[in-house]
Order: structure tokens, then sequence, then C-alpha cells
């Protein structure tokens, strides 16, 4: 994203809602919902700088072997990513990963286990303004491959699975005060069923506006809880709860796919060979 | 546990257990089904029953199987069904089908990721938010498949749909104007091509806790447009079939890699 080659022009308006401009953010783009973890985030790349900071749009841009890389939260829901998303599209960024926390789905998970996101759930508004629901929320599969191999490199205990990406967080977390407690367990059991891994907020509007703009997105989850835990396990779980592995892996991710992206672009273009589709 | 006849073959496909290696590769069409198992070492007709033919070989040592699904999503579900019943753990499909992108082209392959729920049977399984969604290590074996073939492929999304002739002549149906305005939905979202049993597939599977993935072979281009003479001689489809046992080898060989166990399952299906 070099502005070097680019006719001279005036400065563009930034964006509406995360105030950055073409040339402040890299390519790459790590997408957390916290806007607390950015900095946190935005220190594992090199020559790091806030770029700019409205709402709860907080940005970082620095650089992973020379290429530049960048932070951005989300804020939490499909509403505000979507957002983020389109904008940060509009201004160069073609390549997305979700970072964040969500709750483990399957029996056996184990707080801490890293959820590499598949697809999503639509169980949320803000896609349908998009796609019909028919239509699957699906991550890139380089996105995937690259969490994946980073997850091997560092290490961490991970699983590639689908997440529920729902609009309400005390819905989950205590469906039976809800006026439609049955529906929502009944929905939560069929998801279960069907092979969910980790439930959150953003993946799945990420993943459907990222399918109509053409661009890649991918989501890395570390999961706590799960079903088959019990209270005194969760507790002993929270008070040891580390998001290292988390960021080290999407991290790591970036590097994959940068080096990938190098080894395309030395080839024909800048997608894989072969690979001649949009996506 | 699918419904078994009292001679313990199952009611639709006509299989017993260990009638079908773990992995089977998947085309609508029975007549299709020989051709494949042409490319098996040792291949045996097992069953015909209804539109599911079933032939079972090998391929570098492993069993494995094709059966038809016939066209359509409530006839795949219960192939999808009875087969995982019989010991099968692994199941792709193998078929034909519409480019939905105008740098698709006939002669192509799609290396199918997701697919679009428009049909009526995963509702059966899922609540229709919850996406289709092909396991990646079948699919990373289908998109290395068409490099090994030397096969232009697209990697995405296939709409599938319950009707041939609501996609081929929307004009003339009742629905003709929703019909457009979604397809021009899925083309917006990316879409690769049109097909018939995919997201089904994928949903029974998750369900089931088995792997599945899909390539079809574009038969058509996008606008109609009838294809070139070279296009025409690349629309064969021993061009699609030549991918899947590529892929196919490839997921048998990194099965063994991994240490995965290889022979047919003797007891249901593991996970």
């Amino acid at each position: 994203m070099t502005l070097a080659a680019e006719p001279a022009r005036p400065l563009e308006e930034p964006q509406h809602h995360v105030h950055l401009r073409r040339g402040d953010v890299g390519r790459y783009v790590l997408l957390p919902g916290d806007p607390g973890r950015c900095a946190l985030i935005a220190s594992r790349f090199e020559d790091a700088r806030l770029v700019a900071k409205n709402r709860e749009y907080e940005t970082w841009t620095g650089s992973l072997d020379g290429e530049p890389v960048s932070v951005t939260s989300t804020g939490i829901g499909c509403p505000s990513s979507a957002i983020a998303v389109e904008e940060l599209a509009r201004i160069g960024a073609d390549t997305f990963i979700r970072v964040g926390t969500s709750g483990g789905m399957q029996p056996g998970m184990r707080s801490g286990e890293l959820a590499i996101v598949s697809g999503a759930i639509r169980d949320e508004g803000t896609s349908s303004h998009y796609l019909p629901i028919e239509f699957p929320a699906v991550a890139d599969l380089e996105v995937v491959l690259a969490l994946r191999e980073a997850a091997r490199r560092t290490g961490a205990l991970a699983r590639v699975g689908i997440s529920q990406s729902k609009d309400s967080f005390y819905a989950e977390l205590e469906p039976d005060r809800q006026p439609i407690a049955p529906q929502l367990r009944e929905q939560w059991d069929a998801y279960v069923a069907g092979g969910a891994i980790c439930s959150e907020m953003e993946a799945a509007a990420i993943f459907v506006v990222a399918s109509i703009l053409r661009v890649r997105a991918g989501g890395l989850m570390i999961c706590f809880g799960a079903p088959d835990l019990s209270e005194e396990q969760l507790e002993a779980d929270a008070a040891r709860f580390n998001l290292d592995p988390l960021l080290d892996t999407a991290v790591e991710a970036l590097r994959v796919l940068i080096a990938g992206d190098r080894v395309a672009a030395a080839g024909e273009g800048r997608r894989p060979a072969g690979a001649a589709g949009a996506r | 546990m699918p419904v078994t006849e009292p001679d313990g073959r199952l009611h639709h496909i006509a299989i017993r257990h260990g009638d079908v290696g773990r992995y089977v590769l998947l085309p609508g069409d029975p007549g299709r089904v020989e051709k494949i198992a042409s490319r098996f070492d040792n291949a045996r007709h097992v069953a015909t029953n209804r539109e599911y033919v079933t032939w079972t070989g090998e391929l570098d040592g492993v069993a494995v199987s094709c059966t038809s699904t016939g066209i359509g999503c409530p006839s795949t579900a219960i192939a999808v069904e009875e087969l995982v019943g019989a010991g099968a753990d692994t199941l792709i499909r193998v078929g034909t089908s519409g480019a939905m992108q105008p740098d698709i082209r006939t002669g192509d392959v799609g290396v199918i990721t997701g697919g679009i729920r428009d049909e009526g049977t995963s509702r059966h399984y899922l609540p229709i938010e919850f996406p289709a969604v092909a396991d990646i290590d079948v699919t990373i074996a289908l998109r290395d498949g068409a490099r090994d073939a030397g096969i232009p492929f697209h990697l995405g999304v296939a709409q599938s749909k319950d009707s041939f002739y609501g996609q081929h002549e929307p004009d003339r149906m009742p629905v003709g104007p929703e019909l457009r305005r979604r397809w021009d939905a899925w083309m917006a979202g990316g879409a690769i091509c049109s097909e018939m049993e995919a997201a089904t597939l994928f949903i029974v599977a998750s369900t089931l806790r088995v792997r599945a993935g899909g390539v079809m072979l574009i038969f058509q281009n996008l606008d109609h447009a009838r294809p070139t003479e070279e296009e025409l001689a690349a629309a064969d489809v021993e061009r699609v079939i030549d991918v899947a046992i590529a892929g196919l080898r490839r997921l048998i060989a990194a099965d063994r890699a991994s240490g995965r166990r290889m022979e047919v399952a003797a007891q249901g299906v593991p996970g």
C-alpha cells in the first residue's frame, strides 16, 4: 500500500467512523472487539503507532517482516464490525483476521484452546442487510490455512470449526430469563449438534461483508469454558486465563500470509497460481 | 441409525455395513458411477437400487467407493445418512454445474468451500443461519488435486438449488422476479457455481461429524453464450473425475501421514 506510485491528489476525507485515510493502514488488519486490546496487539508489531481513535474504533499501524500491518477494534457486535470492515476495505485493507474471546461449545474443549473459525452461524441481524440468510458465512481458505499453520508454529492447542455469531451476550449467558428462552435453548442445542465450536459476536458479518467486497477474512478465537466443565474448573481457568497464545498465533498467521502473498506476487499476480477465481 | 432391512441392507442404497470404503465419491448421475469406478483398482459393482448405484474398489491400497445420489438434496441426504451407516466417513461430491461469475468458463472446475442453502432439505437438520461448510482437509486435497491435474480451478461457494428449471428459465416461473433477485445476490456475494446437492451434503455431514467436500465441472457459461470449440473440448466430465481422483489420492496420503486409521470402520463411525 505505497502512496508513491499514485498520482498526487488532495488528501481525501477520513472515513466517517474509523477516522482513517488511505495509507493509514496496511492491507493486513487484525480485528479485536475490545479497543483496550489494540495497544497490546500492536506491541507485537515493529514501529507501531496509534493512528486514530474514534468511538469504539482504535487503530494502530506498524510492520511485520517489512510489511505494513494494522489492528483496528470493531467494538462489540456485528453492526459496528460491518462498518469497520467496509471503511477499512475502502482505504486499501484486503485481509482481515478477527481476534477475540469466545465461549467453548463442544464437550471436551478446554479453556485456553484456540478456535480457527472456518464459517459462522448467522445468528445476528447485520449480515441479512447484505445477503439472504441461505448464503453461508465462510472464512477465506488461505486465511484459515495460515491460522492453522501459525498454531502449529506457536504450539497452541487449536481446532478448526464453526462459530455461533450472536447478537445478544446475555441471551446466551442467561437464556432462561429471556421471554424467548425455549427458542434460545433449542437453537443453541441445534448449533452444538451441528458441531459449532465457539460462541462469539462478530464473525458472521465480517465474513459476509468480506465476501461481497471480495476481500479475505478469517477468525481466531480463544475459548473460555465448555459445556462439561464444572464451576470450580471454570474459576480455576479464569484465574490463569492468558491471551498470549491467541495474540501470538494471530500475529504469526499474518507472517504466514505475508510470506505466502510475496511468493504468489513473485509468481503470477497477487493470487496463488491456479486460483483463477475472485477469492 | 439408518433404516436397515432384515437381510442387513440399508433401506435405500441397498448395501451392507462394510460394502463401502471410508472414502466415497458422490456423483449425481447413476450413469457416471461405473465411469468413475473404472479409475479404481479391482472395482466391483456392489448394488443398484432406485437412483443409487454403488461400486467399490481400491486406490493406493485403500478401499474407496462411488455412490450416485440422484438429483437433488432429498435423495442426497438419504445417501449420506446410509453411507455413513455403512462405514463411510469422507464424502466428496463430484458433478457438473453452471458458472456464476464471468471469469469462470466451461471446462474449469469449482472446488466448493460452502453451499448456499437455497433448498429445503437441510432445514430439516439445522436452522437456516447455520453455514453449510466443506471440510477444510477435503477442500485442500481437492484444490491440490486440481493443481496436480493441471486444470484451472476456482475456490468458492456454490448455490445449491432445488429447481433446475427455476434457475434456467426463471421468467416462466410465477416467482420469477424473486428468483432473479436472489440469483443477483448470490453472484454479488461471490458464488462460483450453481448445482443441486452440496448444501445438504455439508449440513448432514456436519451433524454426523464426517468430512465432506465437493468438486464441480463448470458445464455452462454465466451468459449462456455458446461455448467455444476449445471450451466444448474441455467440458469433458473426465476432467472433474481427474481432479476428484487426484484429490482423493492427496487425502489418502495426508491421512496416512497423520496416522489416521485407514481401514474401513468396523463399528460405525469414529467421533
